[in-house]
């Protein structure tokens, strides 16, 4: 049976949830991992109390190291676990520099595939391991997409186009040099490999920026007038959660409030009460409610059960929306007008009761509850494929600055495409082929 | 009648793919009969006679490393060579010549008549004889049973052809051949899946009726590139030219008018013809926007006036042919000596092939060339000599060998074929090759040869060349280790003024040559003159090596890297749909394909990473479960 040759990391611990947060790195690298990031040679199946360092040797985290020399381990290979203080922001930084130094982002199931292979289950421990593989595959994919903004994937799909427009180029050249279409000859080449490499520089820059998970959910509650929310705010912001920033804005105008929930950060936007109106500076409040709700990740949309109306303005369909019945304290009995959406959750502001709830129902929009891999490993996944893409157009362009190889920088190009095919689905040599022959009148 | 005489292997066919199966396998020490229709056509150029190009030239280099005879008959015909992207890096440069089609048949008609173990015979073959799955022989169209454990079938050249020239149609094979109707019939009753093609061919032109004199004039490259490993430029006949022109606003008229006339426009042809090959009326179409389309003016022999334009393949009606031919610049006079036609014909899925070639339905029968749904002589002869091998092999009882997809473009072009199928004439680009850089044209011998030697088709005389190369080049690598540039010297200065570098300390030369400026052979006149005096082609090598260092071992790297998965082999008895977890949709398609490897597997279309995982943990269930 074969033995892999790379190494791969992950976060073995849930995203988000418990004190303690665990990077498990599994290859033949781990112990030179191990070496790069606590700064020390680590004696096998030793507790190691150290600082996690960065590459400019600053402290990540503090926690325990772990290293387990094959085939004595989980996997049956070199393992190296690194115990942090959880965190999904500190866990990700830690991941970040785990693949920094060479590991690559684990597939789903890939530590209990490779258990498997070399041994370390027996058959009655395997039976699912096919299944682990295939259920997290379909759920590490949704958390990918959903670990990115709808323009960033927008963006990345521009980039590929470009990417492949450029090698359609690039390889009909190479391969129908008697034709009278060579590119090679053309400056806009180079011009559109220098471009097409800063796309991507941009491209990470803003997904490094975007992230939802790091920077937190945008999260803005709606309503009409006096429905409660920013009492709502204030609760979710209180003793149990740290405040960040505040800034406040005049009640006709949006509040802010970066909060942490669980360790799972979340930026949360209360509106103005978002209703019809003469008032000039009114108008302009809710003019900016609109935008927030159109720009937030997810709406909360409050209903007052003593008075229960809905906002005439409207609510975006593209954006996933929860509808929170508040003020159940006073009525419990409520006839909600036919335009109504059903309502997800009841709760009281007042008396905090249903509070609990509404904090688990963010905590599971924000993605804690995602697959076991998690939403920040599959994002991890897809910066790895970015920058491999982006160093690979870099090259590209040395390469069709320098020399008359161009079989080089299309061999760059190639690899480019290779590491996005991950992100964007396969696409072979007789893809590319066809693209050649739709866009180029060849052959004889 | 039974013919007494047992063979070991049967060849049917004596194209590109037969010619080279019949003669690989009597060099394997099959006692080999090639059956053909006519003797008198084997090893016929049936269309335009030209050998090589990008990706076909490589093809060619691989088949002369592993002792086949098309490089060495294309040197003996070619009347004009070139080396296409010269001005581009080594891997993808690409010997393409135009061969006299009468002095390339002789000369695999030479190889034919000179092989020890290889029997012809001229019958048209009408019936296979199959005995409980196995094929046994062959029956000739007179009733003469040949017997055999294993046949190799290329008779692909247009079978069940239908010949369209405007509105007319009629059954026909090559054009002037006989269509292979009895044998394509009985096949079609075998569990074989059958597909159709199109292809197309420009009208012919008498060479005299051309005014050349307003005419680009395209003469071989100097230095003439050569194809075989063994062959030099005193090889070639007498060296003539070719010429270029191009259609104009005028010819795209004439054919516009014509469009309702085309089989191609008005439903007639069902075949799927080439994407990278159209008809003329297919690029005034497609590419409305283009007002003019090169054609090359290749000549057919040298002692035919009949000259080849390629570039204006047709299935318009004569008369159409004829205006739009004369609307051509040099073309005015032209007299058509062989009106254009398209051409449908039979394929069999190649992904019902094992990678040897052999057909999964009937043991020992294997399939070579254009019936595999491929085109191009280059493509054929490379099949046919892995068809040929193989059925030697597997008489003597020997595992089956074809090379692996980063061993030679032989191996992408099988490979494509058993795992990816074909919906077009298939023919070889390198953009297919996902390790181009591993496969040049200048390092096919070092790709293959040894590994030649070892199957027993690589003769002494080859194998001679081929150690003294290869040990010269090892010699030179080792060699340039220890020459150095060292600063302030004269050398390092003139090594600096002649290649534009900037040198900051002192280097070796094999590191040096990593530098994109820095070239061999002058670094050597000025650093080693010792060393000049050496084989080109060993230089050129160490050169090659040196250049592509960095993407070399990089590739190299990833194949050993996949190697032990992707070599992993899988159970030819498995039920797909029996795999835990794995969708019923590749399920169903892993069913119908049988991969022999966790590779070929990868590669079939659909098929995700993630169900490659699922089927090694099936794999290791199923091992346990066994030792259990």
């Amino acid at each position: 049976m074969p033995t892999a040759a790379d190494t791969i990391a992950a976060i073995a611990s849930g995203a988000g949830r418990a004190g303690v947060g665990v990077i498990r790195v599994s290859g033949p690298d781990a112990p030179a991992i191990a070496q790069m990031i606590t700064g020390v040679s680590l004696t096998t199946r030793h507790a190691h109390y150290l600082n996690f360092k960065s590459e400019q040797g600053n402290a990540i985290d503090i926690g325990i190291a772990l290293l387990f020399a094959a085939p004595h381990s989980y996997t049956g290979e070199h393992v190296l676990e690194l115990q942090g203080h959880g965190g999904p922001v500190v866990m990700d930084q830690l991941l970040e520099r785990v693949l920094q130094c060479g590991a690559r982002a684990a597939r789903p199931g890939e530590f209990t595939e490779r258990a498997f292979l070399n041994d370390k289950l027996d058959l009655a421990q395997a039976e699912a391991v096919a299944d682990l593989i295939n259920a997290n595959t379909a759920a590490a994919s949704q958390a990918a997409v959903r670990s990115m903004s709808g323009a960033l994937s927008l963006a990345v799909n521009d980039a590929l186009e470009e990417l492949i427009a450029l090698r359609v180029w690039l390889e009909a050249a190479l391969d129908f040099s008697e034709e009278e279409i060579d590119f090679l000859a053309e400056p806009q080449v180079k011009q559109r490999a220098a471009a097409l490499e800063q796309l991507f520089t941009k491209l990470i820059a803003n997904a490094q920026q975007g992230q939802r998970l790091r920077d937190g959910l945008t999260i803005v509650i709606a309503g009409v007038t006096n429905v409660g929310k920013s009492s709502l705010l204030n609760a979710l912001s209180g003793a149990d959660s740290a405040i960040v920033t505040d800034i406040a804005g005049t009640t006709r105008d949006v509040l802010h409030e970066h909060i942490n929930l669980d360790g799972m950060p979340l930026h949360i936007i209360d509106t103005a009460g978002l209703r019809e109106t003469t008032d000039v500076v009114e108008q302009q409040g809710i003019q900016r409610a609109q935008q927030a709700a159109n720009t937030a990740d997810h709406i909360l949309l409050l209903i007052d059960a003593t008075n229960p109306q809905i906002p005439d303005i409207e609510l975006p369909d593209s954006i996933p929306t929860t509808v929170v019945l508040n003020k159940i304290d006073l009525q419990n009995k409520v006839t909600l007008p036919a335009s109504c959406p059903p309502v997800d959750l009841s709760l009281s502001v007042k008396t905090g009761e249903g509070l609990d709830q509404l904090k688990e129902h963010l905590l599971k929009v924000a993605g804690r509850d995602d697959s076991i891999e998690g939403v920040f490993l599959a994002r991890r996944r897809h910066l790895q494929a970015l920058n491999v893409a982006q160093e690979a157009c870099a090259n590209a362009l040395k390469r069709l600055q320098e020399n008359n190889m161009p079989e080089l920088a299309a061999e760059e190009l190639k690899m480019a495409q290779q590491a996005l095919n991950e992100i964007t689905g396969q696409f072979d040599a007789d893809d590319l082929l066809g693209r050649i022959f739709a866009d180029f009148c060849v052959g004889k | 009648m039974l013919y007494p005489n047992i063979y070991d292997v049967i060849v049917v066919g004596g194209g590109h793919a037969g010619t080279e199966a019949a003669l690989t396998a009597a060099r394997s020490g099959a006692n080999t009969l090639l059956l053909t229709h006519n003797i008198e056509t084997l090893g016929q150029m049936s269309c335009n006679p030209a050998i090589g190009g990008i990706g076909k030239g490589h093809l060619v280099k691989e088949i002369d490393a592993l002792g086949g005879v098309m490089a060495k008959a294309a040197d003996q015909a070619g009347i004009h060579f070139r080396t296409l992207n010269q001005s581009k890096g080594p891997a993808v440069r690409a010997t393409r010549s135009q061969a006299d089609r009468t002095l390339y048949r002789i000369a695999i008609r030479k190889a034919l008549d000179n092989q020890d173990g290889l029997t012809i015979f001229e019958q048209a073959v009408d019936d296979l004889t199959i005995e409980n799955g196995r094929v046994v022989g062959a029956v000739t169209q007179m009733g003469i049973k040949f017997s055999a454990p294993t046949v190799v079938l290329t008779v692909g050249t247009f079978l069940a052809g239908k010949i369209h020239v405007g509105e007319a149609q009629s059954s026909a094979g090559r054009a002037g051949d006989q269509p292979a109707l009895t044998l394509a019939l009985r096949l079609r009753e075998l569990p074989l899946e059958i597909g159709r093609l199109k292809t197309g061919t420009p009208p012919r032109i008498d060479g005299r009726t051309i005014n050349y004199d307003q005419l680009q004039a395209q003469p071989s490259d100097t230095p003439r590139p050569v194809f075989s490993f063994l062959g030099s430029v005193a090889d070639h006949p007498e060296q003539v030219q070719c010429h270029i022109t191009h259609t104009n606003e005028k010819t795209h008229d004439i054919i516009k008018g014509a469009m309702h006339r085309s089989p191609l426009f008005s439903g007639d042809i069902e075949g799927v013809g080439p994407r990278y090959c159209p008809s003329i009326e297919d690029k005034v179409v497609r590419f409305a926007d283009k007002s003019s389309h090169q054609i090359f003016i290749e000549p057919e022999g040298l002692n035919t006036h009949e000259i080849y334009p390629n570039g204006i393949s047709t299935s318009l009606p004569f008369d159409i042919q004829v205006a739009y031919v004369q609307s051509i610049k040099g073309f005015e006079n032209a007299h058509i000596t062989r009106p254009g036609y398209a051409i449908e014909y039979d394929f069999f899925d190649p992904k019902g092939l094992r990678p040897s070639l052999e057909t999964r339905a009937i043991g020992g029968l294997f399939f070579a060339g254009q019936i595999n749904g491929t085109t191009g002589y280059e493509e054929a002869a490379a099949q046919g000599l892995i068809a040929g091998l193989n059925a030697a092999r597997q008489v003597k009882g020997l595992e089956y060998w074809t090379p692996r997809r980063d061993e030679a473009y032989i191996g992408v072009l099988i490979d494509d074929l058993i795992t990816r199928g074909t919906r077009e004439p298939y023919r070889m680009f390198t953009s297919r090759a996902e390790y181009r850089l591993m496969l040049r044209e200048d390092n096919a011998d070092l790709r293959l040869t040894e590994k030649g030697r070892e199957l027993g088709l690589v003769d002494d005389e080859r194998w001679e060349a081929f150690c003294k190369k290869r040990d010269a080049i090892a010699t030179l690598q080792s060699q340039i280790k220890t020459v150095w540039v060292r600063l302030g010297t004269d050398e390092a200065k003139e090594i600096s003024d002649t290649m534009g570098l900037k040198l900051s300390r002192e280097r070796r030369l094999s590191e040096l040559l990593k530098v994109p400026e820095v070239n061999l052979p002058a670094a050597l006149k000025i650093l080693a003159p010792e060393l000049t005096n050496l084989d080109t082609q060993v230089v050129e090598q160490v050169e090659i090596q040196g250049k592509y260092a960095g993407y070399l071992d990089r590739q190299q790297a990833e194949i050993d890297k996949s190697r032990a998965q992707t070599d992993t082999r899988l159970p030819q008895d498995l039920d797909y749909t029996q795999v835990r977890s794995l969708s019923n949709e590749i399920a169903e398609k892993l069913n119908a394909h049988q991969p022999e490897t966790i590779g070929q597997a990868s590669r079939i279309s659909g098929v995700t990473p993630a169900a490659i995982s699922i089927l090694l943990v099936h794999l290791k269930k199923r091992t346990l479960r066994e030792s259990a």
